[in-house]
């Protein structure tokens, strides 16, 4: 893939005396290199809730060549907690378009579209006119779909959700890790789920088959039965013994807010980008991070 | 907004983020992520402040801006920009200074929580004394590049953030500057001074030489020289490059027995040259032709800029094209003289603005972080507030985001948070003088804004105009203040005191500073027997071996300081900590930085020839000479805090920086075309040197942690 700037005219492999400007700060960190292979490459962000928004940013900011924001669903009033791209008095009432406007005024440098198509509509070789695709915001039995699509055609895949103040991510960039239903093998059967592994993975088993078995994520205003729908989950694994440590977590499972959207949309940007310039963290493909614990950490599960 | 959601939060903190009133110090690169979260967490009552406008280089990450913006102040922008997404929200904007007298404990006292997202240590640390005044929880916060923390501050249960000691800029001697250039760094600074010389307002910083004007026989300044000549570039190119060079050459002995030695520019370019260099790229090596080129072009440029200028003098920005094409122009033809290796613009302008790199995904992960530590502070859980720490790389265990086990208590010799504190004050009583004692120790190293000063009950400083004491042009002993005296010290604006206990202490050694600080009179001897290898080499010049000048790449006044300036590039680590700890924040810059030079008498004085010495010396001073001008200031001392030993080793130890960089990191590889394009890293920038070193002195105790903390777990 050539580095060709095509917004500014500039020369092929050549950024822009107005993008060596914005983007000096970060290109003192990553250098002249890092920001051509960032200005070559084309996302496909899958989801515009709160999380997509953030992800969008920080892709859009550090100057990606495109990005499809790809969203069939419509704005519902649980957007406003970490949804800043669609305005309040938004017309449009797709998630996709009504962010377009805002997300491109970042950085006209990117070329940013909205694709209002389902991505369970798309041919299974979509995902290739991508070189990153980043999926939020499905249920599980997509992300499996996604997974294995992108394993297939090699295009790197990260897998996003954030669920109140907790929050996750895959990362397949190898292609030799475990796909994401062997990462989260009982998102569709109430089996058991591996042993010793860390707080956060049995909460995201949990959440995975809540949304399975609901058909929705945990939502505010069901906030008391879903707790103990969550707490019945935890407790039919096995491994799982000290059940009242999740107390504190399951109370702030609810929409997407806004500190989470900021730290796990900033970790799986960071991650993508860092693949874009070959200095991946590729022994590890599961991230989680624990709010209650402040911890954020990389996991090979 | 997620409070107005019922189920969104527990029921007990809806309330609470509704009605609580924050304020939120700085609207830069953390700050727009902090403000986006708040606002959609549904914080009813915002309050946020900053002396910043908008620049180009912050739109990568500061996403509240956009290229219309530039120019406008970053506070009422960002204000604009978040009420677009929420219209419901009570936010109260200020486009001015924190520090200044008129937000007082009236102001702070209106707040639940305070957040800083600053740059610099000065407001760092005064918020951190409103806020123990006041007593009312503060975090703090700052990332650099990949990494950041967020930190936990109220009186009494936790460190405050001036519990640990930060480090200062690093002094360079000016002779170093002057006559013997050995590194990139010292033809920048001394390209910085050139230009402040011939455009700024402070003409302390004296390179060039006076020059004679033909017709007349007076000698003119280099300045008024330039002006004579109406700044023709041509000219000031031959002044500077070769009139200059001889001069030094002609200096008896001062290349003597030294590897240094300056070698003349070909004449073939004494009249300038012309060599087209636009159109390169800023990363690429110039030929001298090209650098000669850009040299006269600048001029012409900076010329018409200084002629619109209202003030008649011009400040130097990195910003600025033009500046910065003189400054790169300058130190690299100065290289090619002193055989130093030659920068490319990109190099120099990040060692020239002190320039740190910032990107969008570090500020967004801490400005999400102080959102969670602010709700936790809310809810009056203090406990689960522990330092947090943003990693580049993962650690051993895989984590980028790591707390403290605990959240660590304040020291109990910290002068600003416990009242047991005092500072043991070390100065040359004979030749230390009160106005010396109010700017630099006071004003500069304690950040103190509005001092009252008393010795023994008797008022030597007065922060009310009206008290005519006219104190400051006496020095310690003159005012009868001697070793034992007990100054204390008290701002009423910070309702910060300090007992600070005079230590005289006679100069040993040249390159003694003019004040050090203590925590306790015993180790005030211990300072005493350090060694002076390199001065030794380094600044005997002829003749002139008792002139001994220092150079300091320093924090800007108040107003520059403005310009994402940050004299404040450091992490200090506490041996508690785990992790580096990172007070800058992205993107921060030093550019402000009026590089000053003040000058040391530094021969060893004893107790009553002091005066007469610096008479001396002036007499002693050939009259042409470069330095004649520096004699009023030869009194004017200048603090030189690490010795300057130190210095040295953080230059030549570069190197090994880089490499414990690497160990730093840890088992993961990567990293090596990142780094060998972050080149200011390897070239003796004060900031990224001085964060390594402190990288270094992590890994040390890292090991430890992670053992203690997994038993912990």
């Amino acid at each position: 893939m050539d580095s060709e700037i095509t917004n500014n005219g500039g020369d092929v492999g050549k950024l822009s005396k107005d993008e060596l400007k914005v983007y000096d700060r970060q290109i003192r960190l990553w250098g002249h290199d890092g920001q051509k292979k960032l200005s070559s490459w084309n996302v496909l962000l899958i989801g515009m809730q709160g999380l997509g928004a953030e992800i969008a940013k920080n892709l859009i900011l550090s100057g990606v060549h495109s990005i499809t924001l790809k969203d069939d669903t419509n704005i519902s009033i649980l957007d406003r907690c970490s949804q800043f791209l669609i305005p309040p008095d938004s017309e449009e009432r797709n998630r996709a378009k009504a962010s377009l406007a805002n997300a491109q005024k970042l950085n006209p440098n990117v070329t940013v579209t909205a694709d209002i198509k389902s991505i369970e509509e798309e041919e299974e070789d979509f995902v290739s006119k991508f070189d990153v695709v980043i999926a939020t915001e499905c249920f599980p039995a997509i992300y499996r779909k996604i997974n294995e699509n992108c394993r297939k055609h090699k295009v790197n895949l990260y897998i996003a959700d954030v669920f109140g103040f907790f929050g996750y991510f895959v990362q397949d960039v190898t292609f030799e890790h475990n796909l994401y239903h062997e990462i989260f093998p009982n998102y569709d059967q109430r089996s058991n789920v591996s042993e010793n592994r860390p707080l956060p993975y049995y909460l995201t088993s949990a959440l995975l088959r809540f949304q399975c078995e609901s058909n929705r994520k945990p939502v505010p205003d069901n906030c008391e039965k879903d707790i103990a729908e969550l707490k019945s989950i935890i407790s039919s694994f096995e491994h799982i013994t000290n059940i009242e440590t999740y107390d504190e977590y399951l109370g702030e499972l609810f929409c997407e807010m806004s500190p989470t959207t900021s730290i796990i949309g900033a970790a799986v940007a960071q991650a993508a980008m860092n693949t874009i310039m070959d200095r991946t963290i590729d022994n590890f493909n599961v991230f989680f991070y624990d709010h209650v614990e402040h911890r954020g950490q990389y996991f090979k599960l | 907004m997620a409070a107005n959601i019922v189920g969104a939060f527990k029921p007990s903190m809806q309330n609470v983020v509704k009605t609580s009133k924050i304020l939120l110090v700085g609207a830069g690169g953390i700050g727009c992520e902090v403000l986006k979260n708040l606002v959609l967490m549904g914080f009813g009552e915002l309050e946020v402040i900053d002396l910043d406008t908008i620049e180009i280089s912050n739109l990568n990450r500061q996403f509240l801006f956009s290229k219309d913006s530039v120019g406008k102040p970053k506070s009422h922008t960002a204000k604009e920009s978040v009420l677009r997404f929420n219209p419901n929200v009570n936010i109260n904007s200020h486009y001015g200074d924190i520090m200044d007298t008129k937000y007082g404990s009236a102001f702070f006292n209106k707040f639940k929580l305070v957040i800083n997202a600053l740059d610099n240590k000065r407001a760092r640390s005064h918020v951190n004394r409103m806020c123990l005044s006041c007593d009312i929880p503060l975090i703090e916060s700052g990332t650099m590049g990949y990494s950041g923390q967020v930190e936990f501050i109220k009186k009494d249960f936790s460190l405050c953030y001036e519990c640990s000691p930060k480090p200062v800029p690093k002094d360079y001697p000016m002779c170093t500057i002057r006559n013997t250039p050995k590194e990139p760094i010292h033809c920048i600074i001394w390209a910085k001074f050139l230009f402040s010389q011939l455009f700024g307002e402070n003409t302390e910083e004296l390179v060039s030489m006076e020059e004679t004007e033909d017709e007349t026989e007076e000698k003119l300044s280099a300045r008024d020289w330039a002006k004579a000549n109406n700044y023709d570039g041509q000219k000031l190119f031959k002044k500077i490059f070769y009139d200059d060079i001889d001069y030094l050459l002609n200096m008896r002995d001062l290349y003597k027995s030294k590897s240094i030695k300056p070698r003349k520019l070909d004449y073939v370019y004494l009249n300038g040259v012309k060599s087209e260099y636009a159109h390169e790229e800023e990363s690429k090596i110039l030929t001298l032709p090209q650098y000669i080129s850009m040299f006269i072009d600048s001029i012409t440029s900076i010329k018409e800029k200084l002629d619109q200028s209202k003030k008649g003098y011009l400040n130097w920005d990195k910003d600025d094209d033009d500046f910065m094409n003189f400054v790169v122009a300058s130190t690299n033809i100065r290289s090619v003289i002193f055989g130093i290796e030659i920068k490319s613009h990109f190099n120099i302008k990040s060692m020239a603005g002190n320039i740190i790199p910032a990107i969008p995904t570090a500020n967004a992960i801490i400005g999400g972080q102080i959102v969670i530590h602010g709700l936790r502070v809310l809810e009056g859980k203090y406990p689960r507030c522990q330092t947090v720490y943003l990693r580049g790389m993962p650690n051993h265990k895989g984590e980028i985001i790591v707390k403290d086990k605990i959240v660590q208590k304040p020291s109990p010799t910290c002068t600003t948070c416990s009242t047991e504190g005092h500072i043991v004050l070390a100065v040359n009583t004979f030749t230390f003088t009160i106005r010396q004692f109010e700017d630099l120790v006071l004003r500069q190293r304690l950040n103190i804004v509005a001092p009252d000063v008393l010795i023994d009950g008797r008022m030597i400083i007065s922060s009310d105009e009206d008290d005519e004491l006219d104190l400051y042009s006496k020095t310690f002993s003159e005012a009868n203040i001697l070793h034992g005296s007990k100054i204390s010290v008290d701002d009423f604006l910070q309702n910060y005191r300090v007992q600070m206990l005079v230590h005289h202490k006679m100069k040993v050694s040249d390159e003694q500073p003019e004040f050090e600080l203590f925590n306790n009179s015993d180790d005030v001897d211990k300072e005493d027997d350090f060694e002076q290898e390199e001065y030794d080499d380094e600044c005997h010049i002829d003749g002139e071996d008792h002139k001994f000048i220092y150079v300091k790449q320093e924090e800007s006044s108040n107003e520059e300081m403005a310009n994402e300036s940050d004299e404040d590039n450091f992490s200090s680590v506490e041996e508690e900590l785990e992790e580096t700890e990172l007070f800058v924040d992205a993107g921060a810059v030093n550019d402000a930085s009026e590089t000053c030079i003040k000058i040391t008498n530094v021969c060893s004085i004893t107790e009553d020839n002091t005066l007469s010495i610096i008479e001396e010396q002036s007499a002693e001073v050939p009259a042409d000479s470069q330095d004649e001008n520096n004699e009023d200031d030869a009194k004017d001392n200048f603090e030189i805090e690490d010795d300057a030993k130190d210095n040295f080793e953080i230059e030549d130890g570069a190197k090994d920086n880089f490499e414990i960089e690497d160990d730093a990191k840890g088992d993961f590889e990567i990293e090596d075309d990142a780094k060998g394009d972050f080149e200011i890293e390897d070239d003796g920038n004060e900031t990224n040197l001085e964060l390594k070193r402190k990288a270094e002195d992590n890994v040390d105790t890292t090991e430890t942690k992670k053992s203690r903390s997994s038993t912990d777990e």
